[in-house]
């Protein structure tokens, strides 16, 4: 199978996201041909409803495993953030203009402190965010153990409303990896995160100020982690310090799916849009397929492997 | 299995329920009476003790012609007590396959962001009614009010969510019940003096906490009980030996008596017991129902122990009221399922009297994950059964 796919990548038959684009146009004519209901505006609606909160942690992430790292602080940052939302705001309306920049700065604040810390002690990010996942988990379980507080019902609307017959969520997300992918393609800070992720050493010889960058790719990812909270509390309408946990190992997959390499330098935030769809419509298919959670790990977990299997056969073809 | 004892008490509460049904409460609907029916025999006693009116649900407006398609959401399957209520679930499903199309099954694994997601999913797939075991009380709320809200009608099962206006009826057992006879009984075993451990279950989760709080309320009017530490479980034995080993560490003989709110954790707990070298006869009172093999232990080693299932039964009369939902049958605003009180033979105190001894209610042969009051089929192994139903 990879030889056949190295071979159609020699020729150029074969584009970086094919790979995932066909896996995407077979999940969906199974999934018509499962159910009438499958290929419906309604069905469409709920999954871009669903997809946002996994799209924006793995827009955060493409940006630190762009630049060679990773950040595991994900998960604990967005559950503490419910949490800090849903307290403040207490269902009060008045109040999400103070709830919303804060819940950011905070998001970009310790994403920053993430970068500063792994640059400046030299520490593998891997072990700085893990670091960081733990005392943000415990913090915020001092502070409230149990789901609590609320928000008020115009901030859950929107995660659920449409506007103009489109989630609002859907526009939030297309927004945010348009934003994103425009930065680092065209402007010259956002190349450099591909420069520092493929030779730090180069970069910095060429001028690039790396720590910088650096500290930037983890802001950002925390950032974007801090939206996808915003979005979370907005669906479950409460703090919950455990929520976002599961999200820490979620955002890493779509990354990987579309063809960023753990290694860094190469990939880009396209393919970790269409690693989203992917996972999302394959659970959503699953669903409809009536097949248990477990194959849905399973599924997924294949799915890493072979898109890894594939883009290394294609570098050692390239 | 059955003594003569427990034969006697159940025609005895059969004559109540008998009389009850007939006579006072002529009015309950056939949910309401058959709500302990699968196992358990006789009307739940929360039901019959409860000192107000039980307050009933009209159901006509969500009536509607079958078959219908039904959708379970499940919070996980991630422990014995939860795999034997969704066997439950999925055999009475098959029972009913005459009323049910479609009977369609999510998983969150625990996951509250990923139940969101699996009730949308079932809501795309027109589902006629959504029966509902939620990870969390809270998290879940906003997603099942909007079903609700989109003309869906809601059972909550096992869980609830936090705002009643946003499901149609619970099915449930009385976690206050629990609660309160495990500390009642660890209160009186001890005579109202003593150090004890508490291991709740999952922090968060409704049963859990609602458990806890039943506990401080007896505890509240025992002043010489003294809880030295609670730690939550996750309802994991593997957890609750753990946490139990290192209690054992710090305390020692201290510990007087160990409530947990399950045998879940409550068999890890004997375990830890067993491997920090305390033999039989020398383990404390115990409390927690639920799994076959804390019964076992128990016997086994001399544990003075209380426990009440929560019984996995719960799932069967969650799609019978669900049914009864659809048909426009009225049922009560909480359908409770009957609990039986299992106690070491020699352990009954003053308030809390035993329905049965320990091997009334289990036998040495069960599997150890067996979940006894099922209300399945004689002869129910958890690990073999797999039950029809209409997919």
């Amino acid at each position: 199978m990879s030889a056949i796919v190295a071979t159609m990548r020699r020729n150029r038959l074969l584009p970086n996201y094919m790979v995932v684009l066909l896996l995407l146009a077979i999940i969906i004519v199974a999934g018509t041909l499962i159910s009438d209901r499958f290929l419906t505006v309604r069905n469409f609606s709920f999954l871009f409803q669903q997809m946002v909160v996994l799209g924006l942690v793995s827009l955060g992430q493409t940006f630190t495993i762009l630049i060679g790292g990773i950040d595991l602080s994900i998960g604990a940052l967005a559950g503490a953030i419910t949490v800090f939302v849903a307290s403040f705001l207490d269902w009060r309306p008045d109040l999400i203009w103070v709830a919303v920049p804060v819940a950011m700065m905070l998001g970009a604040g310790i994403g920053a402190i993430n970068g500063t810390l792994s640059v400046f002690l030299r520490v593998h990010p891997l072990i700085v965010t893990l670091g960081m996942s733990s005392v943000i988990f415990g913090l915020t379980l001092m502070y409230r153990k149990q789901p609590g507080g609320s928000v008020p019902i115009v901030f859950e609307d929107i995660a659920y409303n449409n506007f103009m017959g489109i989630p609002i969520t859907a526009y939030a997300l297309v927004a945010a990896f348009a934003i994103a992918g425009v930065w680092l393609q065209r402007t010259g800070t956002g190349r450099m995160l591909y420069f520092v992720g493929g030779d730090e050493e180069a970069a910095r010889l060429n001028g690039v100020p790396v720590r910088r960058v650096k500290i930037l790719a983890y802001a950002l990812a925390g950032f974007c982690t801090s939206l996808a909270a915003l979005f979370l509390v907005a669906k479950t309408g409460v703090g919950d310090p455990r929520i976002g946990l599961p999200l820490t190992l979620q955002s890493i997959t779509p990354v990987i799916v579309g063809g960023t390499i753990l290694a860094g330098g190469r990939g880009g935030v396209f393919g970790t849009f269409l690693g989203v769809l992917l996972v999302s419509i394959l659970n959503n298919l699953l669903n409809f397929a009536g097949v248990s959670s477990y194959w849905q790990w399973v599924v997924q977990g294949l799915i890493i492997i072979i898109a890894v299997g594939i883009y290394r056969s294609d570098r050692r073809g390239g | 299995m059955n003594s003569i004892r427990h034969k006697t008490k159940a025609v005895f509460a059969a004559g109540i329920a008998g009389v009850l049904v007939a006579g006072v409460l002529a009015v309950v609907p056939a949910s309401a009476q058959d709500a302990g029916r699968k196992g358990y025999e006789g009307v739940p006693r929360t039901w019959l003790w409860n000192p107000n009116f039980n307050e009933m649900v009209d159901t006509a407006k969500w009536k509607k012609e079958g078959p219908y398609t039904i959708g379970f959401s499940n919070a996980s399957i991630s422990n014995a007590w939860r795999v034997a209520f969704q066997h439950g679930i999925l055999w009475s499903a098959g029972q009913n396959s005459d009323q049910i199309e479609r009977f369609l099954v999510t998983d969150a694994n625990d996951d509250p962001a990923k139940q969101i997601s699996d009730i949308q999913d079932l809501i795309s797939q027109g589902v006629d009614l959504l029966l509902i075991a939620p990870a969390t009380e809270e998290a879940l709320d906003s997603v099942v009010g909007r079903a609700m809200r989109q003309g869906i009608p809601v059972v909550m099962v096992d869980r609830k969510v936090s705002s009643p206006e946003n499901y149609i009826t619970f099915v449930t057992a009385s976690d206050t019940v629990v609660g309160r006879m495990e500390a009642q009984w660890m209160a009186e075993y001890l005579n109202g003096e003593g150090d004890i451990v508490m291991l709740p279950g999952i922090a968060g989760a409704s049963p859990a906490e609602i458990r806890i709080k039943a506990n401080k309320e007896v505890f509240s009017k025992y002043p010489g009980i003294n809880v030295l530490e609670m730690q939550y479980t996750d309802w994991n034995p593997a957890t609750g030996k753990a946490t139990m080993a290192a209690l054992i560490q710090k305390y020692g003989d201290k510990i007087d008596g160990v409530l947990a709110d399950s045998a879940l954790q409550g068999y890890g707990a004997i375990e830890a017991y067993l491997d920090a070298g305390y033999g039989k006869g020398e383990i404390p009172p115990m409390t927690g129902g639920d799994v076959a093999r804390m019964y076992q232990l128990a016997h086994e080693y001399d544990v003075p122990m209380m426990g009440i299932d929560y019984p996995t039964s719960m799932g069967i009369t969650g799609v019978e009221t669900a049914l009864d939902v659809l048909n426009g049958v009225p049922v009560p605003s909480r359908v409770e399922v009957n609990m039986q009180i299992v106690t070491s033979p020699d352990a009954e105190t003053a308030s809390v009297k035993a329905d049965r001894y320990l091997l009334d209610h289990v036998s040495m042969d069960d599997p150890g994950d067996l979940s006894p009051s099922n209300g399945l089929p004689e002869g129910y192994n958890p690990a073999t059964f797999d039950p029809e139903y209409p997919k």
